[in-house]
């Protein structure tokens, strides 16, 4: 059959994918289906939208709920604050505390190595804690400044919130304080600190985190790849 | 990083922008809290930034990915809520409808929002009312043959929209 008078047909299509064709409507319906295969498209394609119908609750076909306004600023500022956040990170990097069962572990063995030529100032150190507490992290890197020293402190797997104080330890045995951080757990970044103590002339770096204190003994030559050292013990 | 991520706050606003409606009605629909559907869309959208080196607009539609996101999100808070204790209804938790059925249901009910009045009109009283043709023709002062065309367009338009919101059967 052609499309002229499939317009009639089309029109009970609708109803038949409904299932609201009965009788002699519903016999004659199929009869054309069954010889045109233009109609019968179509009534597959209605019968499948037809079957999404029970899904839907007719009680909810009123207008959608509209989000109110301060949502979408609100998740701006959530964003906002959130990247603001991160960048601050990045540039400072935090602090730590030892939980409870990371403190409970003895002597923390510090290996030094000294690393050649940093930027401008000279060799960089780099010392890292080693026998820690699974999961805990402690290390630092020191770079001679005309100031002083500057102390990259990298800690990980701490207490978040815990105050870490950190002191460089001169000559004649006194420390010279290099500033103080807090570890916040998730950051992932490096507390730059300075201490106005040469690093040619510190002994050691001392960390004091919540309770538990950690010295470093610090390797003058230059050429000492790597030291091993221990110490500490609470202030 | 692939071009077109979510990774810049302006990408969020248009996301938000484009699909923020959509996504809180269905949290509306499928949480039955506005409150909650609120946290549920915040929540999306932070997901979405957090993660937005992740989506690939060449493997889907943001909206897609949006959803799918949300559908995480609203099992995460239907099981906070199911956790809680409940005495306003005394005790008795309120099913949290399966996510996927809840989707299916918010889809095809925001495709009847689509489609024209008169449509969705005969498509209410024949389907879901169950009433004669007579009976809505008469009511309506349309010829019953009126009401027959209108179901058939009708259908027609549904699966038109449904086509568009990306429903593939």
């Amino acid at each position: 059959m052609k499309t002229e008078s499939c317009r009639e047909w089309r029109e009970s299509v609708g109803a038949y994918a409904l299932g609201h064709l009965k009788g002699e409507e519903l016999a004659k319906l199929e009869a054309h289906l069954e010889g045109c295969s233009a109609c019968r498209a179509e009534a597959a394609a209605l019968v499948s939208v037809a079957s999404l119908l029970p899904h839907a609750n007719p009680e909810h076909f009123g207008p959608a709920p509209v989000p109110p306004p301060e949502l979408g600023r609100r998740i701006a500022a959530t964003i906002e604050a959130e990247r603001g956040a991160k960048r601050r990170q990045r540039r400072i990097r935090l602090g730590f505390g030892l939980s409870g069962a990371a403190a409970a572990a003895a002597a923390a063995v510090l290996a030094i190595f000294v690393l050649s030529g940093g930027e401008s100032g000279g060799p960089e150190q780099h010392v890292s804690f080693r026998s820690l507490p699974s999961g805990v992290k402690i290390g630092a890197a020191l770079k001679p400044q005309a100031y002083g020293t500057e102390i990259h402190m990298y800690v990980k797997g701490i207490r978040s919130g815990t105050l870490c104080q950190v002191y460089m330890r001169g000559p004649d045995g006194r420390d010279v304080s290099a500033g103080t951080f807090r570890y916040r757990w998730g950051g992932d970044a490096a507390a730059v600190l300075s201490a106005a103590l040469d690093l040619s002339r510190a002994k050691a770096l001392v960390v004091h985190a919540g309770s538990r204190t950690f010295v470093a003994p610090l390797d003058k030559g230059g050429t000492a790849l790597r030291k091993q050292s221990q110490e500490e013990e609470p202030t | 990083m692939a071009s077109g991520a979510l990774t810049r706050e302006r990408d969020v606003r248009e996301a938000y922008a484009a699909h923020a409606a959509e996504l809180y009605g269905f949290a509306v629909r499928s949480l039955a809290d506005p409150g909650l559907a609120e946290e549920a869309v915040q929540e999306t959208f932070l997901r979405a930034w957090r993660a937005g080196e992740r989506f690939d607009p060449q493997i889907g539609s943001l909206r897609t990915w949006l959803f799918a996101i949300l559908r995480n999100v609203v099992i995460d808070l239907g099981r906070a809520r199911s956790a809680r204790p409940s005495v306003a209804d005394g005790g008795i938790e309120p099913s949290v409808e399966p996510f996927d059925e809840a989707l299916l249901s918010w889809q095809i009910e925001e495709a009847m929002r689509r489609i024209g009045d008169d449509h969705r009109r005969v498509l209410v009283e024949t389907y879901y009312r169950g009433r004669p043709y007579a009976e809505v023709a008469a009511e309506l002062g349309v010829p019953e043959g009126t009401v027959k065309s209108r179901v058939y367009y009708g259908l027609r338009a549904l699966r038109v929209v449904l086509e568009e919101m990306g429903y593939e059967d």
